[in-house]
């Protein structure tokens, strides 16, 4: 067994029991990386150079010599951040995100920052800058998006966990389709300071691993209250202590209603077969509630939303303070358009305008504030059902991962396919993509969702699941 | 309520983007497809419902009034090619 092979749980032992030493992990996994790289390009920009400073220190923490990997619209100081965007040409941001700056406390050594969709904005990691990342499982197929990067480095074994970001479904999809697990925690248990924003009342960074246990390892390291974020929640503390044990006898799991109506990929209607045996077995219930107002306006209620708070995060981006600029303009509104026209990507022009047009003081109404009152209603309905059982366990997608290149033409039935994800960030609520097993060798996940602040039972669910299906393998990452 | 292309191009103007011709007439069947998209809220009687937020968020978290000195000025200045000593320079905004 190479060293990369370790899941985190098992590096942590190991590093601390000194038998392997953080250099010895740094080199096996800069070696995978090596080997992988070329099939996958999951990075923007590789660290190992500061990796190398940080071993040369004393490490200390729970994670001290664990390598790992970030979602390039996390601020590293003194290190290029691009989120997958021309615009911020070499950026290095004055400071550190808090989530990383956790983990660099915690021990945790910076392979590099890896590949998204420009702006968090996609579904295929293919809306970047930087050119598309591919499925560490199929090199011919997308690894999902946004943080499809850091999906496809723990798939590929380039290192134990990562982190990203989810703003409608981003780190729950491909986590989903690279076969790994992802959790969107509850909005407001990770502090979003030093994530560059897309949309701030959506937007949760959150973790990637090969097990469960590992994300809660990595949870009871970045849920912190911080004085940074004003949407942190003071009053909130966490236990993400790992069970061996957990029960979910006489829990009560349900299917949504209006979703069973929905045409799902043969894999996944399966994996939903096999989880709800699963979960009976285990002792839970399975039953149904009813999310009338989420399934038929969910989705254009999130698009309004998301893109309206896109146009107001992204009119920072002007030339002035950092990134891509033109010297010679002739005045302000000349270098601003000239900048924003070349540096931002087609699929975030797009959402600026449409968030434009939103907002304006003759539509805001009809659409901006119209969104945020059926978000109201969304978040009442997930409250109402959340009174009746445990969790929700629902597909991540309909469809099993597509080829590179053949992501829909027809931008809304690419926006339709989200809503199994974005509904929950509507909430506010955690959302558990986990592993079930492969179909013609891809991996197959599904969804788990739990009321505001149940991330920490969510996971002991998903240790229970895991348990019966088996933790992911690594991925092949293209190597013949 | 389907909009132009000259309506779609003063949007994109207002957000200071210049869109070439393939361009423009990409964004004018994306919003167009996307407002139809939104007439759904239509089938909705939201009078008397409130805009969202988070019911913990009622109270609005504030720090003390105090001046925190940023520890690193020269990194924030170092990133931008329009700096004049301490100060970012931009060019002219009145216009001719």
């Amino acid at each position: 067994m190479e060293l990369y092979e370790y899941n985190l749980h098992e590096l942590v032992e190991k590093l601390k029991s000194k038998e392997i030493s953080p250099s010895e992990i740094f080199e096996s996994c800069k070696k995978r990386i090596d080997d992988c790289e070329e099939n996958i390009h999951a990075f923007i920009t590789r660290t190992e150079d500061f990796a190398k400073a940080q071993l040369s220190k004393e490490l200390t923490g729970i994670f001290a010599g664990v390598p790992t990997v970030l979602k390039d619209n996390l601020c590293t100081k003194g290190i290029r951040t691009t989120a997958a965007s021309k615009i911020l040409g070499n950026w290095r941001p004055p400071y550190d995100a808090t989530a990383w700056k956790d983990l660099r406390s915690a021990g945790a050594i910076l392979m590099g920052k890896v590949n998204m969709d420009e702006f968090a904005m996609g579904n295929t990691c293919g809306n970047s800058a930087f050119g598309p990342t591919h499925n560490p499982n199929d090199i011919s197929r997308v690894p999902g998006g946004s943080s499809g990067g850091s999906a496809a480095a723990v798939s590929a074994g380039y290192v134990s966990f990562s982190l990203g970001s989810d703003t409608g479904g981003s780190i729950r999809q491909p986590a989903s389709y690279c076969g790994v697990y992802g959790l969107k925690p509850t909005y407001g248990m990770v502090s979003r300071y030093g994530l560059i924003s897309y949309g701030s009342s959506l937007d949760q960074i959150g973790p990637f691993a090969r097990t469960v246990r590992d994300l809660q390892l990595v949870m009871s390291v970045i849920s912190n209250y911080d004085p940074m974020d004003s949407s942190c929640f003071r009053e909130k503390a966490h236990d993400f202590t790992h069970n061996e044990n957990p029960s979910i006898k006489g829990k009560k799991i349900a299917l949504v209603k209006e979703f069973q109506g929905f045409t799902l990929d043969a894999p996944i209607a399966d994996a939903m077969n096999k989880i709800k045996k699963i979960l009976e077995d285990e002792g839970a219930i399975i039953t149904e509630v009813s999310l009338p107002v989420v399934s038929r306006y969910a989705v254009a209620c999130y698009y309004a939303l998301a893109m309206s708070e896109a146009h107001t995060n992204l009119e920072r981006y002007d030339g002035v303070r950092l990134g891509y600029t033109v010297k010679d303009a002739a005045g302000i509104k000349e270098m601003f358009e000239r900048v924003r026209s070349y540096g931002f990507g087609p699929e975030v022009k797009s959402r600026i305008i449409a968030g434009t047009c939103l907002t304006e003081p003759t539509r805001c109404e009809e659409y901006y504030v119209a969104a945020t009152k059926v978000r109201t209603l969304i978040a009442q309905e997930f409250s109402r059902a959340f009174g009746e059982t445990d969790f929700i366990l629902q597909p991540v997608t309909p469809s099993m991962p597509p080829k590179i290149g053949e992501a829909d033409e027809d931008a809304m039935k690419g926006y339709e396919a989200d809503l199994y994800t974005l509904p929950v960030n509507l909430a506010g609520l955690p959302g558990l993509s986990f592993f079930t097993g492969y179909a013609d060798k891809l991996p197959v996940g599904l969804q788990l969702i739990g009321p505001r602040w149940s991330d920490p039972e969510l996971l002991h669910a998903g240790v229970i699941i895991e348990r019966h299906t088996g933790s992911p393998k690594i991925a092949n990452g293209g190597v013949k | 309520m389907k909009l132009s292309s000259e309506e779609v191009n003063s949007i994109a103007l207002e957000s200071r983007l210049l869109l070439n011709e393939a361009e423009l007439a990409g964004a004018v069947r994306y919003i167009n497809n996307f407002l139809d998209m939104l007439d759904r809220f239509k089938e909705l009687d939201l009078k008397d419902v409130e805009p969202f937020s988070f019911a913990e968020a009622l109270e609005c978290p504030l720090r003390d009034d105090t001046v925190i000195a940023f520890p690193d000025n020269e990194a924030i200045l170092h990133e931008s090619e329009h700096v004049d000593g301490s100060y970012f320079k931009v060019p002219r905004i009145m216009e001719e």
